[in-house]
């Protein structure tokens, strides 16, 4: 069995916000609900200000602290490696939002950013938060695994697009959109990344590209110190850090 | 163990056929109104509009609702504390307002648990998956698992308390499960938020002790408040032991509590002055906002001030304002609390800035949805219960 990681290397990202939009027509998600983001950090003042950014998915953790507080068991780790959401025992309690320090989780019952209300343009049958034109078929959809369009009230996250990699052949160890056996099985966004600063794969298959990635170019995770031990590995190359903590007063006054 | 010989005749649980007095009508009126309109409201916009109707989102995910039931369910386990102090350490000056107490603090839980009904999104999914998923390691499940307990123990005692079995072996264990739950109730709430290494603004060891000292501290400003306005036709029959209690006893346990609640808040401040940048802009941020000041000030310094002089705290009128202030100070302090502990989002990066929450009208409503249903059940228990005699009174 695999255990599914991720490896982004900040060097070849470019910001372009691809892996965004592609999780969101994947995954059927609302404005602004953006699984996999792009966050951005401005530092320094002009002439020497900087701007930087970090493309942020779910770190699906090796000890995720989601886990730990759910009261219902609703969130759960698979036996290969990754966190996902039962839609069916999810009581809306948003626990979970709170415990997790990468702020990856989201509520779809909020007030929406952009108007109109997308929610109301497409308004869905009985328990769904929305029907869009264009969504994930149904026989992909499963909400034992928070996949698919979700139900009203409750937390939804990246699922490292489950209903592709849980089909993977037995025995994959990287899966490669450059390989076009394995491009459906590849997360959406994975595929999507037009510099290709994303490799998925295998984090206990020493054979594997990310394992090999992780060890040749010095994988780092976020916020290590919390114990979470995620399984999103970033390469920062020569960048002394990944702008992971940043003072809202400090930043505010550039 | 009975003191007396002649065995004590419990009037009858309920008393239909007695007139109400004006004060309960008055409270059952005030609740009924309070709650006729806030919660069609309530319900209508979670209706039409769900939990949007809330001013939450995936940055401030709890808003004030959790605020408003932590204010009850503190206010509800401090006010159990109290009924213990006669039941299980046999502080018999508290004997005369356990069994009132007992009835306030379940008319207080039964409050906050409507408002955490109207919060959470899946209330009904909640009454089967919490209870059998057995997830030891949430604080949040051994939060329902106390709370629920809490309600059971607390009927239970009630129940005792009004056969007059007030200190035989039965109700003692009753009432130490009791408060063992009403000091461990809080103490897991305290742990809800304490544990979040990840929100630096909450995470405290002391954060379970802090929530059950002012969850005490709020049900004795509670009883201090309601005994002082108590009507001059009542206070001139009460007994020497409840004279006493009310103008000393109270008054003076409330200025302890009070200062215990300064001190550990004290500290808390100091502390979050060395944070991380998390916590700092946290910290820097609720130094800036007016609830923060309305819970030092009004709920903290005014009525330490007032209880300070022995004197002083002896009159009803100061007695009344000090915990009033208090209580409001305290329910300002639980709103800026949750506002706080995530008002830097987690990961957004530099250019998310502060998020920006205040509750909606509908999260407001809830307040009178609590209050109104507390009033009512309470009004209605000062109308059809017997609350003052708590068994053999010859014990007082």
């Amino acid at each position: 069995m695999p255990r599914w990681g991720m490896v982004i290397d900040l060097e070849k990202c470019t910001g372009c916000q691809a892996c965004t939009t592609a999780c969101q027509m994947e995954n059927s998600r609302l404005p602004g609900e953006n699984w996999q983001d792009v966050l951005f950090y401005t530092e320094g003042e002009y002439p020497s200000g900087k701007l930087t950014w970090l493309p942020r998915p779910c770190m699906h953790c090796e000890t995720p602290s989601c886990m730990a507080v759910c009261p219902t068991g609703a969130t759960y780790k698979t036996d290969d490696g990754v966190v996902l959401i039962d839609w069916e025992k999810c009581i809306g309690c948003k626990y979970c939002m709170i415990a997790c320090p990468y702020g990856v989780r989201f509520y779809a019952e909020e007030k929406q950013k952009t108007q109109p209300d997308i929610r109301e343009v497409f308004p869905a049958e009985g328990d769904k938060v929305w029907d869009p034109p264009y969504k994930m078929p149904e026989h992909l959809q499963n909400p034992k695994q928070g996949c698919g369009i979700q139900p009203k009230n409750v937390v939804s996250k990246c699922t490292f697009c489950y209903h592709r990699i849980s089909k993977a052949p037995e025995g994959t160890v990287d899966l490669d959109p450059q390989d076009p056996e394995l491009r459906q099985f590849t997360p959406a966004c994975v595929v999507t990344c037009a510099p290709s600063a994303r490799y998925f794969g295998d984090l206990d298959n020493p054979e594997s590209h990310v394992r090999q990635l992780i060890a040749e170019k010095r994988g780092t995770r976020l916020l290590d110190h919390t114990g979470n031990r995620p399984q999103v590995y970033y390469l920062a190359g020569e960048a002394p850090a990944i702008p992971e903590t940043r003072s809202m007063r400090e930043s505010k006054k550039t | 163990m009975p003191v007396t010989s002649t065995p004590y005749a419990p009037p009858p649980l309920i008393h239909f056929r007695r007139r109400p007095s004006n004060r309960a009508i008055t409270m059952m009126i005030l609740g009924a109104i309070s709650f006729a309109v806030s919660t069609p409201y309530v319900f209508y916009r979670l209706w039409t509009e769900g939990h949007a109707s809330f001013n939450t989102s995936s940055d401030v995910a709890w808003g004030a609702p959790i605020a408003f039931y932590l204010f009850f369910l503190l206010t509800s386990s401090g006010m159990s504390i109290l009924a213990s102090l006669d039941t299980v350490f046999g502080i018999r000056l508290f004997y005369p307002v356990a069994k009132r107490m007992v009835f306030l603090s379940i008319c207080c839980l039964l409050a906050g648990f409507a408002i955490l009904a109207l919060e959470i999104g899946r209330p009904f999914r909640m009454l089967w998956a919490l209870p059998f998923s057995f997830q030891l390691h949430s604080p949040m499940w051994w939060m329902g698992v106390f709370y629920s307990l809490d309600l059971v123990l607390l009927i239970g005692k009630f129940w005792l308390l009004h056969r007059g079995r007030l200190h035989d072996r039965i109700t003692h264990w009753v009432s130490l499960a009791s408060f063992a739950v009403s000091v461990a109730a809080p103490g897991t709430l305290g742990l809800v938020f304490g544990m979040m290494a990840m929100r630096q603004a909450w995470f405290s060891p002391i954060m379970p002790m802090y929530f059950i000292l002012i969850g005490f501290t709020s049900g004795v400003a509670f009883l201090m408040f309601f005994a002082s306005i108590l009507p001059h036709d009542l206070t001139k029959d009460l007994t020497p032991a409840m004279k006493r209690l009310f103008s000393e006893a109270l008054p003076r346990l409330f200025f302890i509590a009070l200062l215990a609640v300064m001190g550990m808040r004290f500290g808390q401040i100091i502390t979050n002055l060395w944070s991380n940048f998390e916590g700092m802009d946290a910290h820097w941020y609720a130094l800036n906002s007016g609830l923060f000041w309305v819970e030092i000030i009004v709920g903290l310094l005014i009525p330490a001030a007032l209880m300070a002089f022995d004197g002083q705290r002896r009159l009803r009128l100061v007695q009344a304002v000090a915990g009033l202030a208090y209580m409001i100070g305290m329910f300002a302090g639980r709103l800026e609390f949750l506002i706080n502990g995530q008002i830097v989002p987690l990961f957004k990066g530099s250019w998310a800035g502060y998020v920006d929450y205040w509750p909606s009208v509908t999260e407001w409503m809830l307040v009178p949805v609590g209050v109104g249903l507390f009033l009512m059940l309470y009004g209605a228990g000062c109308w059809l219960l017997t609350l003052w005699d708590a068994g053999a009174p010859e014990h007082a």
